[in-house]
């Protein structure tokens, strides 16, 4: 277990990189810290192993007090959280038996060769110990990474925006690794990024982060459709398709543009039971006409989350029933535009 | 070559000397400078604010003292050192009283290359060595001078090759060598062959130096 407690760390010039953050990441998570850049969460997350010393607060690793470890029991600790990083950070002048091998000790030259190939078995590029990094592609070389993080069994497993330097693809290939590592493991991951993708592909829980403070906390299902903070609203529709409303109003485009008695309304799944016909049911229940203009439902954690943005179009009173109806369903209504009555 | 050139032809020895000497000087002082000038760079490079042993007092301290005796013209630093030379080596003159202020003439710039080239390494991979459980020492030696060979051999051909500059200087307060050779005959009586022959024997040897280096540079980059 990860315990930060009011951890604050300034670096000079006043500047509060984390400012009194507390959090608690449990065996086992998965658990992602968001926020655009210089919100603080390599500043926090440096703070678990101590690569930046906190000017207070307190962190504990399964009870341990981390600061107050002398140095070398400082050591010896960080080689049970592994690390990765953006810029891989692999020795250029090793190959990659060497940079595996670079954090095992008390091991003979056999014993190293044999585990460093098992590690290599593990992220899956089994035939590549004789390369030197710069040889490697850059999924390839975060694989290398971290089969040397996890060269010493760490517990955890720090991600340091660790496939923001990748293409999609290669993203989603690092992340089902890191999630087949955390089940096959056990390996506690904290996983610091700026793209939802990477919290929503991977992550069963998320703390979001802003000038230093954490700004929400909970499982990334909630955080998802129910974001409280302007900042998380933010992150939550750089992933959704529904943001492009804003754009067509915007660039006034004809898809938008209301006839009298028409309303625009965004629809958004919170518990959803998405299987039932909520838009043919509706129109027929209550005689209206509802237009889709957009629609984005994908799965988030486990669950279906999202909505669709509709033009309702019919009397205003059955505009109004229709509403309650989707409201009644636990679906969040938004009205976006509305044209307004002749009466 | 008796005609080609003549003045040498008759200092032959005195000619061999003179090499020998030269190579003497490089090879003491340039041994003396490269250990501390490592131990300086480094220093330089760990204590220096932000670095993986941060201290003030001592990075200041070396920093001043690297810039004072750089700051020195080498042809003032011979004749100013001359007392310690003779406390520590016995005397102030030949090869043996020369080896003091060329280690103090190079050691400075040796190490402002040694902190350079460590610089150039990437801060990634010291955050990488430390987040694996690596105590600063083995940061050093491990990370930094290991993943900067290239640049510290490309430093080495460097300074090696200034030595011999100021090896050329030692020679006119009584050194010998071969600048020595070529500023008595060469300079002074105007022999021009000699002037000659000297210039191109020094090419010959930069040359050599700066090849082993750049190679040896080459096959340390992957």
């Amino acid at each position: 277990m990860i315990e930060l407690e009011h951890i604050v760390k300034n670096f000079t010039g006043g500047i509060h990189a984390v400012n009194d953050v507390s959090l608690t990441i449990n065996d086992g998570d998965i658990y992602g810290i968001i926020g655009f850049s210089g919100a603080g969460k390599s500043t926090l997350v440096r703070c678990i192993n101590l690569l930046e010393r906190p000017d207070s607060g307190h962190v504990r690793i399964d009870g341990v007090e981390m600061t107050e470890l002398k140095p070398k029991e400082l050591y010896r600790a960080r080689t049970k959280i592994g690390m990765i990083f953006q810029q891989f950070n692999l020795m250029p002048s090793r190959t990659v038996m060497q940079n595996v091998a670079y954090p095992l000790r008390s091991m003979t030259a056999e014993q190293k060769r044999a585990k460093v190939r098992e590690l290599l078995a593990l992220v899956d590029i089994p035939d590549k110990e004789n390369a030197y990094p710069s040889e490697l592609s850059g999924g390839q070389k975060q694989r290398v990474a971290i089969a040397r993080a996890l060269a010493n069994d760490p517990t955890i497993l720090l991600c340091d925006e660790a496939t923001s330097a990748l293409d999609p693809q290669t993203t989603g290939a690092i992340l089902q690794l890191l999630k087949d590592l955390n089940r096959k493991l056990g390996l506690t991951i904290v996983v610091i990024t700026h793209e939802m993708e990477v919290v929503k592909n991977i992550c069963l829980k998320a703390a979001v982060m802003d000038a230093g403070r954490i700004i929400e906390t909970g499982d990334v299902f909630t955080i998802f459709s129910q974001p409280q903070h302007q900042v998380t609203r933010n992150f939550v529709r750089t992933t959704s398709n529904l943001s492009k409303i804003e754009t067509l109003i915007r660039d006034d485009s004809p898809m938008v543009r209301l006839k009298k008695g028409e309303v625009m309304a965004r629809l958004v799944y919170i518990h959803a039971d998405v299987s039932e016909p909520l838009i043919s049911y509706a129109s027929r229940a209550f005689d209206i006409e509802i237009n889709i203009i957009l629609a984005d439902v994908e799965v988030v954690a486990g669950v279906m989350v999202g909505g669709t943005v509709v033009i309702f179009n019919g009397e205003r009173d059955r505009i109004n029933q229709a509403i309650e109806y989707y409201l009644s369903k636990n679906i969040n209504v938004e009205v976006i535009r509305d044209a307004g009555t002749d009466a | 070559m008796q005609e080609l050139m003549p003045n040498l032809m008759r200092r032959l020895p005195e000619f061999w000397k003179a090499c020998g000497d030269t190579l003497l000087m490089e090879a003491w002082a340039g041994a003396i400078v490269f250990v501390f000038g490592l131990v300086f760079g480094i220093i330089l490079t760990v204590t220096k604010p932000g670095g993986i042993m941060q201290n003030r007092p001592v990075y200041q301290v070396l920093d001043k003292i690297i810039n004072l005796f750089r700051s020195i013209p080498f042809i003032i630093l011979l004749t100013a050192l001359m007392p310690l030379s003779r406390a520590i080596m016995g005397t102030a003159i030949y090869v043996r009283g020369v080896i003091v202020p060329l280690v103090f003439g190079a050691t400075p710039f040796f190490s402002r290359q040694v902190e350079s080239a460590l610089a150039q390494t990437d801060k990634g991979l010291i955050e990488a060595a430390l987040s694996m459980g690596s105590s600063p020492f083995e940061v050093i030696f491990r990370v930094y001078l290991r993943e900067s060979l290239a640049p510290i051999i490309r430093a080495v051909t460097i300074t090696i090759i200034s030595l011999l500059g100021l090896t050329a200087m030692a020679g006119a307060v009584g050194a010998g060598g071969l600048g020595d050779f070529a500023i008595r005959y060469g300079h002074d009586r105007n022999m021009q062959d000699i002037t000659w022959v000297v210039v191109i024997v020094l090419v010959i040897g930069v040359s050599i130096v700066q090849w082993l280096g750049e190679d040896f540079a080459r096959r340390n980059t992957h």
